[in-house]
């Protein structure tokens, strides 16, 4: 049975609430009130329309974000897990490894260290058919290192 | 024997631009974000749920790229009249997903429809390129 527009509206507005308020608490009855329906009902639009429940979209954004952190700033992993709204340090790092398929620690590490090849290396990360058809420039380079996943 | 394809390029008008409109609007994750020292800048974006497929986003107009003026000023009549249609994106919703996205902002060339393989619209980049929005069956 087709959705209503209105209807549709409603349940964009409880996603936009996750988006902008995932590091907060923030429960089903907080969410079907933002969309101005009963519970049930907006437990089961939402997760016909996205095909994740409310919770595991949640659970997506505050990952996603403390990815972001971790890749980006110097706050403990403490800090990172309260940051982005997880209310214990196991399960967030539970959940991120999960997602992500490393923890939080390694993700880290992983990721600065790609930082740091990004402004060193940065040829190291473009395929050389890219360098050489874009930018007319030879591909090769004496100090090019290959990374994991190497390029051609 | 070719088995999947890992990356492609997408040519924009600004990657600045582009940088804003393919991840904080539609949503797209940067996989790389990196500068030559002849100021050539590598932008690659995959979408959420295909990590193996990194976008590039080229700007053949910035100078530097190797095309001479003829490619160069070809590029930007195509560009600029966003005459480039680019792909499909893939929904679990087009309604949903068209409705916020024309709250963002985002040009869209009519309304969903359904068609013979899902639910289907048309959205620009205003970049230079549009994509067709689909709801699978």
């Amino acid at each position: 049975m087709p959705i209503a527009i209105d209807v549709y509206k409603k349940i964009i507005t409880a996603k936009l609430y996750i988006d902008d308020n995932f590091n907060e608490p923030i429960d089903l009855d907080r969410l079907s009130r933002e969309a101005c329906l009963s519970r049930f009902h907006f437990h089961r639009l939402f997760t016909r329309i996205y095909r994740l429940t409310p919770h595991q979209y949640l659970t997506r954004k505050r990952i996603e974000q403390a990815r972001k952190c971790l890749a980006g700033n110097e706050l403990s992993i403490t800090e990172i897990c309260n940051e982005v709204g997880f209310e214990s340090i196991g399960s967030f790092s539970t959940l991120f490894k999960k997602e992500i398929g490393h923890a939080p620690t390694h993700y880290r590490v992983q990721a600065h260290e790609r930082r740091q090849q990004t402004l060193e290396q940065p040829r190291s990360f473009i395929p050389h058919c890219f360098i050489e058809n874009c930018t007319g420039e030879p591909p090769e380079s004496n100090n090019r290192e290959t990374r994991s996943g190497a390029l051609p | 024997m070719i088995t999947k394809v890992s990356h492609f390029t997408l040519f924009v008008l600004d990657q600045d631009k582009a940088y804003d409109f393919y991840v904080n609007k539609l949503g797209f994750k940067v996989n790389t974000d990196a500068k030559m020292e002849n100021g050539f800048r590598w932008l690659t974006i995959t979408p959420p749920d295909q990590p193996g497929l990194e976008i590039a986003l080229l700007n053949p107009l910035s100078g530097m790229m190797k095309y001479d003026e003829e490619t160069t000023n070809a590029f930007r009549v195509l560009l600029e009249k966003g005459a480039l249609g680019a792909g499909v994106l893939h929904t679990p919703d087009c309604r949903a997903t068209y409705e916020e996205l024309k709250g963002k902002g985002v040009s869209f060339k009519g309304e969903p429809k359904e068609q013979f393989y899902g639910t289907e619209v048309i959205l620009s980049d205003d970049l230079g390129n549009w994509f067709s929005m689909t709801q699978p069956k």
